[in-house]
């Protein structure tokens, strides 16, 4: 039932991130809540589910956009593990860390994107505009998504 | 706690590992049946949620267009009787025309036939780079198939199929960094190469440098480019640059025909290919 849950949550946030960023964005722009959705599962998830969460947030990214297959897949990935390992030593169930989290690890998961694909692809996705706003919608985001993702724990026994 | 960190870690290689050979190994058969099987994961999403988004958010709508179309079809029933003279009439013409085309060898551009498809999805990050519409290989949509878009009125060239799903297809934009098209001016003269730079405009790259270029001629795109058909509108010039001593040809910008922002239908059409060519 649990693992019901859980595929339910992965394609939920997949719907919801569709609908959001086609009816609720301006100017191109809306927080990434896939992204929103791995940092919090990091934070609140098992490692081993967290980190498969991760990965597949990643390869749902990879398949809405048309660069590198894998290319998210590995971000989101690290970002998990990064994020497990970084809330031994940060209390993370505030939402004050949530923010400059969710912000810091916006910029370093843009960059190592954008390297991974000027590495690999030797073209350029990112656009000025999404690095300078997208972090800071993010971290407006990241507490609202945290609630809702440790209510969903709490209540169902997903994640 | 060293058993779970052990596990952590190698649950971690494996995601790891697992994501770098997709990166690596795009164009495997083992990459591509996988990329495939993953991409009914957006089943949910591109299928089931725009559908009835679509409906949900048209119901006010629908009341009001149900009492207009009532109106609208009794005069479009009288309309039907008057063109349908004209239509037989141009039945007749149409069929002179590929006749006589066919004996001059000119029959690949016409007749072109398609469907219509709503944009469903378009994707902050990769805004310019891809968007989904709601037609797949159920509806006959194919790779590669061209797609066109309506703007006051004129239909322009928006980009191709880039992926073919069931009920859903990925679009590649004109105005993707890894998209071009052979392009000429509608009187010709000579050909060059229009580029995506991942933003809302195109860079005309090859052009000789004594054509006379200038900023406002209209664009269309090449008989000889094999991914498109010839003679769709592409776009305007919008800035010519000077030749640089070190080049032998100019460069220039072109807004394209149809604002990609506001796409939220477009015509996928399925462009008739030579023999040679029917496998690409």
């Amino acid at each position: 039932m649990r693992q019901l849950g859980d595929v339910l949550l992965y394609f939920l946030t997949g719907v919801f991130y569709w609908w959001w960023t086609g009816h609720l964005s301006i100017f191109g722009m809306a927080p990434d809540f896939i992204f929103l959705a791995a940092l919090c599962v990091a934070i609140i998830a098992s490692p081993v589910k967290a980190l498969a969460y991760g990965f597949f947030f990643g390869v749902y990214m990879d398949l809405l956009g048309t660069n590198m297959f894998g290319a998210y897949a590995l971000t989101y990935t690290l970002l998990v593990y990064g994020i497990h390992s970084m809330k031994r030593h940060f209390d993370m169930a505030a939402p004050f860390s949530q923010i400059i989290t969710a912000l810091v690890m916006s910029f370093v998961c843009m960059l190592f994107y954008q390297g991974l694909s000027l590495v690999l692809a030797k073209i350029n996705p990112l656009s000025l505009k999404n690095f300078l706003t997208e972090p800071f919608l993010n971290a407006a985001a990241a507490p609202f998504i945290f609630f809702i993702f440790s209510r969903l724990k709490r209540k169902f026994g997903i994640l | 706690m060293n058993k779970e960190k052990d596990l952590t870690d190698y649950v971690a290689v494996f995601f790891v590992v697992l994501s770098i050979l997709l990166l690596l190994f795009p164009s495997t058969k083992i990459v591509h049946s996988a990329r495939v099987i993953a991409g009914y994961s957006l089943y949910p999403t591109l299928y089931y949620g725009s559908k009835y988004a679509y409906y949900a958010r048209n119901v006010p709508d629908n009341f009001l267009a149900l009492i207009r179309t009532d109106q609208e079809n009794r005069a479009l029933k009288d309309k039907i009787k008057e063109l349908e003279i004209y239509r037989q009439s141009a039945a007749a013409v149409f069929d002179e025309n590929t006749r006589l085309s066919a004996a001059l060898g000119l029959s690949n551009r016409l007749p072109w036939k398609g469907v219509w498809a709503r944009v469903t999805n378009k994707e902050p990050s990769d805004w310019y780079g891809s968007f989904f519409v709601d037609k797949g290989s159920r509806q006959g949509v194919a790779q590669n198939d061209t797609i066109l878009g309506f703007e006051s009125g004129r239909a322009g060239l928006v980009g191709r199929i880039f992926e073919v799903y069931h009920d859903f297809s990925k679009a590649l934009p004109i105005t993707n960094g890894v998209s071009s098209v052979i392009c000429s001016p509608e009187k010709g003269g000579f050909e060059a190469l229009a580029e995506g730079k991942g933003t809302w405009l195109l860079k005309m790259n090859y052009v000789p440098e004594d054509s006379e270029l200038l900023a406002g001629t209209e664009l269309f795109t090449s008989g000889g480019g094999l991914l498109f058909p010839g003679g769709v509108y592409l776009g305007r010039v919008l800035k010519v640059y000077p030749k640089e001593s070190f080049m032998n040809f100019i460069t220039a910008d072109i807004k394209p025909a149809v604002n990609g922002n506001n796409l939220k239908e477009v015509f996928i059409l399925h462009p008739p290919k030579a023999d040679g060519i029917k496998g690409f």
